[in-house]
């Protein structure tokens, strides 16, 4: 809260107007901020900031899908007779003879 | 203490080995799918995914003495299937592990800032009904450097904590977080651009496919 906003007159229409560094500070805290793991006032400022640009916002919203996705993401199964059989090639393995 | 064992028995079983065996069969039955699944996001084919498994419980017999109980089963699995992966991978010896900046990361063009995959408005099960989509994923995780998909894999796919993850891997959280962000960006600009059809179109076409702003 206490931080000044210093970005907040720049963009009166969709473009991507700030500088590499400042998106690159950007970017090093998006998965935090997704995880919602940063710090009240640091939040607060990333929020004021992709409240103002609408590329970042997708940004944020394309890694936060890619991470659901991630999450949801199927795997296969073993077949019984697969897991029967690995489990006897680990014993015949593991046992000396 | 011991019963006389005959020695011409193919399989000569002590007390002790019995119980080892049973606690074995106990930790198999419990876990082998889970570590299946792992070895599966981690190696990518099935093949090597099995190898990898009874590799892990191959260790995890051998090593079911010291294991202690002050992590969980599982982690104490996870452990050994992420060490005997990284042995087998050097067997093979595959690219290098080459770092990722964020600087790459950073999109150079407008039509870089969303996906281009039909997932808007669609829950996660749902857009993974689309076979392209599963595919392009696996694709995207596989050309990942494989510390980074580590990482990837055991928190976001396994859903470990940060915490956990670190333990397994022997980082702290913080670098755990450092290199699953990168892996987070990497999947995701891959995902970006492999750009993706819908399967199924609806009526005019899905919104998420309109190309720019």
């Amino acid at each position: 809260m206490a931080k000044r906003t210093t970005t907040r007159s720049v963009q009166p229409k969709p473009a991507h107007r700030h500088g590499k560094g400042r998106c690159v500070a950007i970017l090093k805290k998006l998965s935090a901020y997704i995880d919602d793991e940063l710090p009240g006032t640091l939040c607060d400022e990333l929020r004021k900031h992709l409240g103002a640009c609408p590329n970042c916002e997708e940004f944020v919203a394309s890694l936060r899908q890619t991470v659901a996705l991630c999450q949801h993401q199927p795997a296969p199964a073993l077949s019984q007779a697969e897991r029967a059989r690995m489990r006897n090639d680990i014993l015949r393995a593991a046992r000396p003879h | 203490m011991k019963t006389p064992a005959p020695a011409k028995k193919p399989a000569p079983v002590s007390h002790n080995e019995a119980r080892t065996a049973a606690s074995f069969d106990m930790l198999y039955r419990d876990h082998v799918d889970q570590m299946y699944r792992f070895a599966t996001r981690l190696c990518g084919e099935p093949e090597a995914a099995k190898d990898l498994v009874q590799e892990t419980f191959l260790n995890a017999y051998r090593g079911y003495q010291t294991f202690r109980g002050d992590a969980q089963v599982s982690t104490w699995l996870y452990a050994i299937a992420a060490r005997a992966c990284s042995r087998m991978r050097r067997k093979r010896k595959g690219a290098p592990d080459r770092e990722l900046s964020l600087e790459e990361f950073i999109p150079t063009s407008e039509g870089e800032f969303r996906l281009q995959i039909p997932v808007d408005g669609l829950s996660p099960e749902e857009a993974l009904q689309n076979k392209e989509l599963r595919q392009a994923l696996d694709r995207a995780i596989a050309k990942l450097p494989k510390k980074y998909r580590m990482v990837l894999v055991l928190r976001d796919m396994e859903g470990l904590s940060a915490k956990e993850v670190g333990s397994i891997v022997g980082l702290n959280e913080r670098a755990v977080k450092s290199r699953l962000h990168r892996a987070r960006l990497f999947v995701r600009r891959e995902l970006s651009a492999q750009g993706i059809a819908t399967s199924k179109p609806s009526h005019n076409g899905h919104p998420f496919m309109q190309g720019g702003r």
